[in-house]
């Protein structure tokens, strides 16, 4: 069965199967076996891999996956191949500026309808204690400002949308 | 020893900090109270407090910094004392002397101190008239434009620092003129929000520096003692995040020389109270950097190799009592390294991070101090700085407590909020980390330590993840169909 987690804005793609002890794990033209998990009460469990055996804890948080294996830790985003597909954003992602980390909008610098070239500052925004200025991805005409000042957004959030000048 | 004087302290802080705080005032028999925002209620501090008073704010930080709230809170707990930690308005002059108006004793120095020392370019000019050595800087007086004209004068590379400013906030390096004035337009609107003052000063950005400080203390009978240095060169966007002591930089004659010339700087500033003196340290000279009116995160470096709780120290000179020791009753003793855990994600240029903390585990044993503000459940959130907790080691030797901050940090368990862990156990095991030839920009210029490891070792993320979800569980755990079909002809 194929399986689909994002990782750090990766996607990744991989087929798990049965075997003798356990499952196979097709991660690109990469074959790891066998592949089992122990689940050893709420949060723990041992984790073998190619015949190496390793504590884990994990913890489940909706459709999202906390792994700390071996002193390093992972947030895994399980991606429903199906939904993904209903949900793939239509809008051209190169005529949006996103937040590159949650905040709150200090100040905006643009209005709607101004033309702007690529590397304008748009915004600026704060996140614990640290101020960024947001800039324009490309030539544009200002569309929308989706956050007032002293509004918060999550990672990700479309802050200002653009349109291509002319249009 | 006679008695304190006080009852009750109020701590003007959140965080660890204010459980670092709350841990000595318990040890000393004091009664704890606490400011707190609602953003607050429930963490550590405010549990382990005798005392919780609310504040609100526009912000959270807003009411952190609201001194007329805080002065309302202390009377209300019927503090005698107050303890401001670090940040917020522990080197606000006009705080302390709204305090002290009020009839509660300041944790701290003289509001007089706060203000030389707190304002950059003053204690610049007091340290070099005194005869101290300062880097080659420029000072912002009145006029903007005279200040542009001189910091280019001064040449590159420059360093612009918002002049009340602090934790690298604010700060930028320039080295290309053609960027001086974005970099001096967006130094002064930082150090106008954190800091209330939008007055700069550049200095001439030492390449390849260290950053080395000397923790000082002294009393109101003019006795002043260092309590040795701390090495703070790993950095990132000017922000330790690894500290030690001692330092592996300095032979027993310079240590002498730098411990020597804070306590000399800090007895000439007629100081009282700890107060840290930091130095830039590079091609064998050290120059003057600032001096922090207050307690520091890195402290706790300085309490393990010395043995002395410096909150305590800090109580008992407010009190109004003698130093109980002279400079050579303090021996430094072995190595001790701080990592600050803090909520953010390296691999994405240290992006502020948020969640709610799933799990949190943290790694003990001896010569292992954790000091935190966070527990499980705890929602993380943007409001404050990004700083969740510190990991402190002891060892006998340097390289010996490199190895069990490594295995410290490997321990610990946080999961619902990224970290920098993994990034601080990849600092602690680097070649130059471990052989100490650091400087501050040793990370900026090495960012593979930052972008994390190569995707082809997600395979056990990836599997334990696959086995865990549950839509995918089921079908991967369902009887296989070949079996299925059998019915119950399977036996």
């Amino acid at each position: 069965m194929k399986h689909f987690f994002e990782v750090d804005g990766v996607d990744y793609q991989f087929a798990l199967s049965r075997c003798q002890r356990g499952y196979r794990l097709r991660l690109s033209n990469k074959v790891i076996a066998p592949v089992a998990f122990f689940q050893q009460g709420e949060g723990r469990g041992v984790l073998t891999i190619a015949g190496e055996s390793e504590p884990v804890r994990f913890a489940i948080d909706g459709e999202v996956i906390h792994v700390h294996i071996r002193g390093r830790t992972r947030i895994l985003h399980y991606r429903d191949p199906l939904r993904t597909l209903a949900c793939a954003n239509h809008e051209a992602d190169h005529l949006l500026a996103r937040a590159p980390m949650p905040g709150l909008v200090v100040a905006t610098s643009v209005s709607p309808g101004q033309p702007v070239s690529a590397g304008t500052a748009l915004m600026t925004i704060e996140s614990m204690k640290l101020e960024t200025t947001i800039r324009s991805p490309r030539d544009g005409v200002i569309d929308r400002i989706h956050f007032n000042e002293g509004e918060s957004f999550e990672r990700g959030a479309v802050l200002v949308t653009l349109v291509e000048e002319g249009r | 020893m006679r008695e304190l004087p006080f009852h009750t302290i109020l701590i003007a802080n959140r965080g660890e900090i204010a459980v670092r705080i709350i841990k000595t005032l318990r040890r000393l028999g004091l009664r704890s109270a606490i400011v707190y925002h609602d953003a607050d209620a429930g963490t550590p501090a405010v549990s382990m407090a005798d005392t919780a008073i609310a504040i609100s704010g526009r912000t959270p930080m807003a009411a952190y910094l609201d001194i007329a709230q805080i002065i309302a809170a202390a009377h209300k707990a019927s503090a005698d004392a107050l303890h401001p930690g670090y940040g917020f308005l522990s080197e606000n002059a006009e705080f302390a002397r709204a305090v002290i108006k009020a009839g509660i004793a300041f944790i701290g120095p003289a509001p007089e101190s706060i203000e030389l020392m707190g304002d950059k370019i003053r204690a610049h000019n007091f340290v070099q008239q005194n005869g101290f050595p300062v880097a080659p800087s420029a000072i912002e007086e009145d006029d903007p434009a005279t200040f542009t004209f001189r910091a280019r004068a001064v040449g590159v590379p420059l360093l612009v620092k918002p002049s009340a400013g602090g934790g690298g906030k604010g700060m930028r390096v320039v080295r290309d003129l053609a960027t001086l004035e974005d970099a001096i337009a967006q130094a002064r609107s930082e150090g106008q929000r954190y800091f209330g003052d939008g007055r700069l000063y550049v200095e001439r950005y030492v390449e390849n520096p260290r950053h080395i400080e000397v923790q000082v203390l002294g009393d109101s009978f003019g006795n002043m003692v260092h309590l040795f240095e701390r090495e703070c060169s790993v950095q990132r966007r000017f922000q330790k995040i690894i500290e030690e002591a001692p330092s592996p930089a300095l032979s027993p004659e310079l240590r002498k020389r730098v411990c020597e010339t804070a306590a000399s700087i800090a007895r000439a500033a007629k100081y009282r109270n700890a107060g840290t003196v930091e130095f830039i340290f590079g091609g064998g000279e050290f120059y003057f950097l600032e001096m922090n009116t207050r307690l520091q995160v890195e402290h706790t470096v300085t309490e393990m190799i010395t043995g002395i709780d410096l909150v305590a120290q800090q109580i008992y000179v407010t009190a109004g009592r003698e130093l109980g020791f002279s400079q050579s009753d303090i021996v430094s003793r072995g190595h001790a390294i701080e990592a600050r855990l803090y909520a953010e994600a390296p691999e994405r240029g240290y992006v502020p991070t948020t969640g709610k903390v799933l799990v949190l585990e943290y790694p003990d044993g001896d010569g292992v101090r954790i000091d935190s503000g966070i527990l499980q459940g705890q929602q993380i959130t943007t409001a404050f700085d990004p700083m969740l907790a510190k990991i402190i080691v002891h060892s006998p030797t340097r390289i010996e407590a490199a190895l069990k901050a490594h295995r410290a940090m490997r321990e610990l368990v946080l999961l619902g909020c990224e970290t920098n862990a993994s990034f601080l156990t990849r600092i602690l095991r680097e070649e130059a980390f471990l052989s100490g030839h650091i400087h501050t920009g040793y990370l900026e210029e090495n960012p593979h330590i930052a972008s994390g490891e190569p995707a082809s070792d997600l395979s056990g993320f990836l599997a334990t993840a696959a086995l865990l979800t549950r839509p995918v569980r089921e079908p991967a755990d369902a009887v296989p169909e070949l079996h299925a079909a059998m019915g119950s002809w399977r036996n």
